[in-house]
C-alpha cells in the first residue's frame, strides 16, 4: 500500500512539474524546451521538431480537419521564398501558432500562423563562391526549435543560434571545414535536453561523416562522433574495417535529422553510405576493391549519448554497402505493442528494418517490389545472395540510385495502426569503374560508375503509397502514382493521410482505405515537409512546401517528360489550407 | 610540360592511398606539408585521366558516362563549343550545376572536353 501511495505522489509530482512547465514556457512566450518535446502529444496544435515529437510519427493529433469536411478545404495563405534555387525542401515547425521554416541559401521566416504575416526574417551571410560549388546544395531540408532559438545548420558547415522571437542570430559555431571538404549542413538538427545534434553531408564526399553535438545555449561543440570508424581509440573505433586506410576518405555523413527515444536517453542516427558508392571488388569485398572490409558505421543506424556522443548501439543495415543503399532515412518510429517497444527504421534500399530498443533486429520487410541487390535480407537482418559488383557494365540493379525509399519521411497514424509511406518502383544499368578521391583543391564527389535510370524488367517505372503494419510489413492498401511522390506524407487524427505528389497535387486519402477524398493543384511539384498546426485563432491548419529541383527530382524531366520538363527550378512556395 | 592532350592509360591513379598522402591532402595532420596542386604553376601531379574524372564527379548527373541525359544534359554531341565547354565546367549554372573552378587544372579541363568530344554510343 506504502508502495502506492509512493507511486501516486510521484505521478502527481509528474503531473504538477508538467503543468508548470507549460504554464511557464506560456509565460515565457511559449519556449520550446526538452520535456515540451517529449510531451508533445498532450499539446497537439504544436510541430516542435522535424519529425513531429520524439516519437517520430509525421502525426498530427489535431482532427477538426477530418475525413467528412475535408471537401471544404482550401488555401488560406501563401508564403513564397525569396531565391529558391532547388524549390523548397524543408519541413516547417510550429510553436504557439507561430510557423517557423527554411529555404535554399539558409533563410529562415517566422510566421504568424492564421494569416501568413511576416514576423521576422533570417538570412544567414554564406560564403557564396563555395556554395556555387556544392553540388546538394544550396537546398536546406529544416531547423530545430529550442531553448528561445531556432537553429539551423548551414550549407558553408556552421550552426546558428537565431532568437525565436526577434529573429536576430545569437550564436554561430564552424563544425566543418566546408572551404577544403566542399560540403556543409542541408539536414536539419535534432535538439535534445541541452544539445543541438547535427550530421553533415556526405555519403559520397571523401571524409569521415562526422555528427556533432553542441551546447544549445552557447554553440560550444560538445562531442563529434566519426560515422567512418569510430571515434580514435575509444570502443567504437572501428578503422579496421576499412582496408588500406581509406576510413580517412569514407564518406558516411548523417545528412538526415534523427530521432531520439527519451525512455532509453539514446539519439538514433542513420549514416550515409561509404565512398565510393559502387565498389569494383566484387565479391572479395572483405580484401579487395575501393575500400576493403564491413566499413562501419556507414548504412548502419547507430545509437548515441546525447551527453557525450558515445556509442551506445549500432546495426549495420547492409554491411559493406556496395551499391549507395544507405541508412540515412531520419525516421525512427518509436512504437509499442503488447508492452514490447521497437524502433522502426526504412533503410534506402526498399527494406523496412525493426528494432528492439537497444538496437536488435526484430523483423525486416519489404517496402519496394523491386530489389534484386539481395536475394532477401533474412528477419534477423542477415543479407543473402548479395549481388556485389566488379568493374564493367551492369544491367537492371533495382532499385534506382535514387532509392527505393527516398529521404523524406512517411507517417504512423496511432489510430489505425498503420504506417504510410512512398515506395518507388524503378531501377539502373551502370557502368562501374576504378577511381580514386578527389581531395584537392576542394573534395569532390567520389562515385565509382556511370549509370542511367530504367524502367524495372517488365513494368514502367513507378511509386506508391502504401499503409502497412509497422512491425510485420502486412499491407492494408496502397495508391498507385506513375512518378515516385517525393515528399514528406501526413496523417492526423482525422483519419487522413496527405500525400504531395510529384506532379504538385496535394491529395487528401482516407486514412483506413486509401481512397482519395479531396486534391488540390499547387502549381509545382512538392519535394519537401508537410504539417498540421493550430493558429493562434485555434483552427487548424496544413502547410506543405512546394518547389521543384531536388537531386532525386531531377532525373524526372528527362525520364519521365511532362510536367516535369515545364517545372521552374528557382521557385519555393509555402501553401497552408484551412477550413472556411 | 605535359601536352595538355597527353594522358596516362586508365588505372594508372588507382594505387592504394598511403596514410601519409591522405593525411597530407586533407591537411589532418599538423605540421604536414600539403600535396602540390595540380591547378597551380608547377604542381607536381600528372593530370587525372579525364575518364576516371568523370566517373568520380560528373556521372552523378550526365548519365551513361555523359551519352545520355540525366539530371543534367546529353554531353555526346554537344552543340557547345570547347571554350563554351569549358566555361560552364568552371562557372556552373545556378540550380542546375556546380562550378568546378580551381577544382580541375587547365590539362584536365582539356581532358574532360577531349572526353566529351569523344564520346560514341554504346
Amino acid at each position: 500500500m506504502q508502495r502506492w501511495h509512493e507511486a501516486a505522489r510521484r505521478a502527481a509530482l509528474a503531473a504538477t512539474v508538467a503543468l508548470a512547465t507549460t504554464a511557464w514556457a506560456e509565460m515565457h512566450g511559449g519556449d520550446v524546451t526538452h520535456e515540451r518535446i517529449r510531451e508533445a502529444d498532450k499539446r497537439a496544435g504544436d510541430w516542435l521538431t522535424y519529425h513531429g515529437t520524439y516519437k517520430g510519427w509525421h502525426y498530427s493529433g489535431i482532427d477538426q480537419i477530418n475525413s467528412k469536411n475535408i471537401d471544404k478545404l482550401r488555401v488560406a495563405w501563401t508564403h513564397a521564398m525569396p531565391r529558391s534555387v532547388r524549390g523548397l525542401q524543408s519541413m516547417p515547425l510550429a510553436a504557439n501558432g507561430v510557423l517557423y521554416y527554411s529555404g535554399s541559401y539558409n533563410q529562415v521566416f517566422a510566421l504568424d500562423g492564421a494569416s501568413g504575416e511576416v514576423i521576422w526574417y533570417y538570412r544567414q551571410k554564406l560564403n557564396e563562391d563555395l556554395v556555387s560549388k556544392q553540388t546538394h546544395s544550396p537546398y536546406n531540408r529544416g531547423i530545430a526549435l529550442g531553448l528561445g532559438h531556432v537553429y539551423m545548420g548551414t550549407l558553408d558547415g556552421k550552426l546558428v543560434a537565431i532568437d525565436m522571437k526577434t529573429g536576430r542570430l545569437v550564436w554561430e559555431t564552424k563544425l566543418i571545414d566546408s572551404e577544403r571538404l566542399t560540403v556543409g549542413f542541408t539536414g536539419a538538427p535534432l535538439f535534445v535536453k541541452d544539445k543541438v545534434i547535427i550530421g553533415s553531408q556526405g555519403g559520397e564526399w571523401p571524409y569521415r561523416g562526422p555528427i556533432f553535438g553542441v551546447d544549445a545555449r552557447t554553440g560550444q561543440e560538445v562531442w563529434k562522433f566519426y560515422t567512418v570508424g569510430g571515434n580514435d581509440g575509444t570502443q567504437s573505433d572501428a578503422r579496421n574495417t576499412w582496408g588500406n586506410d581509406t576510413w580517412l576518405t569514407g564518406g558516411g555523413g548523417g545528412w538526415m535529422a534523427g530521432g531520439y527515444d527519451a525512455e532509453t536517453d539514446t539519439v538514433w542516427w542513420g549514416t550515409g553510405n561509404p565512398a565510393p558508392l559502387y565498389d569494383w571488388s566484387g565479391a572479395d569485398w572483405m580484401t579487395a576493391g575501393a575500400r576493403p572490409g564491413t566499413n562501419l558505421y556507414t548504412t548502419s543506424v547507430i545509437g548515441l549519448d546525447p551527453e557525450s556522443g558515445e556509442l551506445k548501439a549500432y546495426h549495420q543495415e547492409l554491411p559493406h554497402d556496395a551499391w549507395d543503399y544507405d541508412s540515412a532515412v531520419g525516421e525512427f518510429l518509436m512504437l509499442e505493442r503488447r508492452g514490447k517497444k521497437y524502433i522502426v527504421h526504412p533503410n534506402k534500399s526498399g527494406f523496412v528494418f525493426v528494432y528492439d530498443r537497444k538496437g536488435k533486429v526484430q523483423n525486416v520487410w519489404r517496402l519496394v517490389k523491386n530489389i534484386n541487390f539481395v536475394q532477401d535480407i533474412k528477419t534477423d537482418g542477415t543479407l543473402v545472395g548479395r549481388r556485389d559488383l566488379t568493374e564493367g557494365e551492369h544491367k537492371n540493379l533495382c532499385p534506382f540510385i535514387a532509392g527505393g525509399i527516398s529521404w523524406n519521411a512517411g507517417s504512423y497514424n496511432p489510430r489505425t495502426g498503420l504506417y504510410y509511406k512512398v515506395g518507388n518502383e524503378w531501377c539502373m544499368d551502370l557502368t562501374v569503374k576504378r577511381t580514386v578521391p578527389i581531395l584537392e583543391p576542394m573534395a569532390q564527389l567520389n562515385i565509382g560508375a556511370d549509370f542511367s535510370l530504367v524502367n524495372p524488367q517488365g513494368e514502367k517505372a513507378h511509386g506508391r503509397v502504401a499503409a502497412h503494419d509497422p512491425l510485420t510489413g502486412a499491407k492494408k492498401w496502397e495508391v498507385r502514382f506513375p512518378e515516385p511522390p517525393l515528399a514528406s506524407l501526413l496523417s492526423t487524427a482525422g483519419n487522413l493521410v496527405f500525400v504531395p505528389d510529384a506532379r504538385g497535387i496535394l491529395r487528401a486519402l482516407d486514412a483506413s482505405s486509401g481512397r482519395e477524398l479531396w486534391k488540390h493543384n499547387n502549381g509545382q511539384g512538392h519535394n519537401g515537409g508537410i504539417i498540421s498546426y493550430l493558429g493562434k485563432d485555434k483552427k487548424q491548419y496544413v502547410a506543405v512546401a512546394t518547389g521543384w529541383g531536388g537531386l532525386a527530382g531531377d532525373d524526372y524531366a528527362n525520364f519521365f517528360g511532362p510536367p516535369f520538363n515545364t517545372f521552374p527550378k528557382d521557385s519555393g512556395v509555402l501553401v497552408v489550407f484551412a477550413l472556411p | 610540360m605535359r601536352s595538355p592532350f597527353c594522358y596516362p592509360p586508365l588505372g594508372q591513379h588507382v594505387k592504394p592511398l598511403t596514410l601519409a598522402a591522405v593525411l597530407a591532402v586533407l591537411g589532418a595532420a599538423p605540421g604536414t606539408a600539403r600535396a602540390a596542386d595540380p591547378g597551380q604553376p608547377g604542381g607536381a601531379k600528372p593530370p587525372r585521366d579525364p575518364a576516371q574524372i568523370f566517373a568520380t564527379t560528373c556521372g552523378w548527373c550526365h548519365h551513361q558516362g555523359g551519352r545520355q541525359a540525366g539530371k543534367g544534359p546529353q554531353l555526346m554531341g554537344t552543340r557547345l563549343s570547347d571554350g563554351e565547354i569549358v566555361q560552364r565546367i568552371r562557372k556552373g549554372k545556378q540550380g542546375f550545376m556546380p562550378g568546378y573552378e580551381g577544382a580541375f587544372s587547365e590539362e584536365e579541363l582539356a581532358g574532360l572536353v577531349r572526353y566529351i568530344r569523344g564520346l560514341r554510343p554504346r
